[in-house]
């Protein structure tokens, strides 16, 4: 098996024979669909190669591993029995081509929450059946702060191989983890093994500048639950929601049953988000986060203080999505670039 | 005429609101919705082409920001939201005041540089470029020559395919529905405290994206808004899987103008298209 941190060369044009290759045996081959909204599978390989200059697409590649719903069992019910039936199995052999790397590192981050106490079967088994094949992106708008949350256009977190978009239209193939050495050894007879390490490419994508210290906020937020500056920081937010669905690592969900007939029905397992008035509201009619500034300090608190004291990452790879799709314009690395200068300019007023 | 911080800084100022809710600028071509509670933040509100957000969702009962009376900056179409709130009993005249902006068309997405062809498709076929109920008149933007009206196309290209042709063409838009409800988060006809999606006990829809709940989540929120949408299609612009949900609004509001000429969010005293009964009503529909 080729060890991981091996390099390949890929020409121009090779990359489409590889992933139509894939296609003829028989794998789902996905990629940024060609509206650049969200991922979709591939009926050949002609397109298969990533535009790394264009925005990241509107929604992530999370519903590959979590998808927006799926049948946790059926049921089939008579009059004196049920019958519990169990969904149908993820496809085998999925493989997701040009990955940036602030939505690659998503399935590492997730594991952590759905591999803690117990075990997502459903989780474990797709992320399981999923090659990540990463990219060097090229993309940094005003929204962009992978740089700000540990991540950087060339990180491979996440990547069981990893791509370095050439000039000339070739790419360099790194393979990053064992799982991504044993998909692509059948394949590498057709690639060259090159010494390029392509790091004049990533010298050229820095990404964007750095925008705050994530560890700054982590001993603020929990420090500071009424503090007076929650209220003003998101007060237009509507509540839409759109921000946890287009995240790479939001990952709520709700269970609910959906019933065709009396006689059958499935459980679903379906995305949910704290933004929405119904999340936390209890059968008694009681709401604990009863307005959206406190829904909007939980959304805060558990990306950069609740996940990382608990699991040792953000909950957040600074791919800026929440904030190009907000529609009343909240850019969530402004509000934590807020809460830092808060933060830093109380702890100089209590050192004087 | 006097420019919209000037006169939020006055009513501020003399104490005769509480806040004003406008626009205040937010990078290259974009502008966010902003709450003025004193003069000195009254300077930060600007109206441009990029001050698309429809505010008036902001003064639904579950939305109000502050207690007591508000100021909000009201494109034409705005206002029509805030009449149609008003016809609805959701907001009372006195409670707002209204500083209209002369508008002359917005850009169709944020970011995007203003032009007779990026346009939001809404303008081209806009009759309230100068709002027609307002209690201060701000300096806006100016009328453009005619922009070309695409949805009014795409209405009619849909409306001359076949049934299951037209089908299939909703049977794919809708495919791509998540239901995250941002639609109906940022509508401010959606005044609803509680939306029937919402209920459970019994479930009348679907929770889940499958084509059975994305249908009746779709049809059911279009039935809703017929003869009360005002066509502001904040909806679409924060529909993050941008299904063109505009075409089915128009084509509803089209269908109350023809039938029962009907426009709504005119004004605040007419009674409601659908809560109203009438003897001369069309009953031919009826098979």
């Amino acid at each position: 098996m080729t060890p991981p941190g091996k390099r390949y060369r890929i020409g121009p044009g090779q990359l489409a024979a590889f992933a139509s290759a894939l296609i003829a045996d028989g794998y789902v081959v996905i990629a940024e669909s060609p509206d650049g909204k969200g991922f979709t599978a591939l009926k050949d390989g002609s397109a298969v190669a990533p535009d790394t200059e264009r925005p990241p697409t509107a929604l992530s590649m999370k519903d590959i591993v979590f998808p927006r719903a799926e049948p946790v069992f059926l049921y089939r019910k008579t009059l004196d029995d049920v019958q519990v039936i169990d969904p149908p199995s993820p496809p085998r052999g999925v493989v997701t081509f040009g990955v940036r790397p602030c939505d690659a590192a998503s399935i590492q981050t997730l594991s952590k929450v759905f591999d803690w106490d117990y075990h997502d079967e459903l989780f474990d088994t797709r992320a399981e059946r999923t090659i990540v094949i990463g990219t060097l992106c090229r993309f940094t708008d005003d929204r962009c702060f992978c740089t700000s949350v540990g991540l950087s256009p060339s990180s491979t977190k996440g990547s069981d191989l990893f791509l370095l978009p050439l000039d000339d239209g070739g790419w360099i193939l790194q393979i990053v983890t064992d799982k991504g050495s044993r998909f692509v050894a059948r394949c590498l007879s057709a690639f060259s093994e090159t010494d390029e390490t392509g790091e004049d490419l990533v010298k050229r994508y820095p990404g964007p500048a750095v925008r705050f210290d994530p560890d700054r906020i982590r001993s603020w937020i929990p420090a500071n639950f009424d503090h007076p500056l929650w209220p003003s920081l998101a007060e237009t937010c509507l509540g839409c929601g759109q921000c946890a669905f287009a995240c790479p690592v939001c990952h709520c969900f709700d269970l609910i049953d959906e019933a065709d007939s009396f006689q059958h029905g499935r459980r679903m397992k379906i995305w949910d988000a704290c933004q929405f008035p119904l999340f936390t509201k209890h059968a008694s009619g009681h709401n604990p986060r009863d307005t959206q500034v406190k829904r909007y300090r939980q959304r805060v608190s558990h990306k950069f203080f609740i996940y990382p004291e608990r699991f040792g990452e953000i909950l957040c790879t600074g791919c800026g999505r929440c904030s190009r799709g907000c529609g009343v314009g909240i850019d969530i690395a402004e509000i934590v670039e807020q809460i830092e200068k808060t933060a830093v300019a109380e702890s100089v007023a209590r050192e004087r | 005429m006097p420019e919209v911080a000037a006169i939020a800084k006055d009513l501020l100022e003399r104490g005769v609101v509480k806040a004003v809710i406008g626009y205040a600028a937010a990078g290259p071509n974009r502008t966010r919705p902003f709450i003025a509670r004193t003069a000195e933040q009254a300077n930060a509100l600007v109206f441009n082409r990029h001050a698309l957000n429809n505010l008036a969702v902001f003064l639904t009962r579950r939305r109000k920001p502050v207690a007591g009376p508000v100021a909000v900056v009201a494109k034409g179409c705005d206002v029509r939201a805030l009449i149609m709130l008003m016809q609805e009993q959701q907001v009372r005249r006195e409670d707002v005041h209204i500083i209209g902006v002369t508008c002359g068309g917005v850009a169709s997405s944020m970011g995007t540089p203003w032009s007779v062809e990026t346009a939001a498709p809404k303008c081209a076929h806009c009759r309230f470029h100068t709002p027609h109920l307002y209690d201060s008149l701000a300096e806006g933007t100016e009328e453009v020559g005619p922009l070309p009206d695409r949805s009014g196309e795409r209405i009619k290209e849909l409306e001359a395919l076949p049934p299951d042709e037209r089908f299939a063409f909703w049977a794919e838009q809708f495919s791509r529905c998540i239901r995250c409800y941002a639609c109906r988060e940022v509508c401010p006809i959606c005044s609803c405290e509680q939306c029937v999606a919402d209920k459970n006990q019994p479930q009348w829809i679907d929770r889940s994206p499958t084509s059975r709940g994305n249908f009746a989540w779709n049809l059911v929120r279009a039935f809703h808004l017929a003869g009360r949408c005002i066509g502001c299609n904040e909806c679409e612009r924060a529909c993050p899987a941008d299904i063109p949900l505009s075409l089915l609004n128009r084509k509803l509001a089209m269908t109350a103008l023809e039938e029962f000429h009907y426009i709504a969010g005119t004004d605040p005293a007419a009674p409601t298209l659908v809560g109203t009964y009438d003897k001369t009503d069309r009953q031919d529909y009826i098979a």
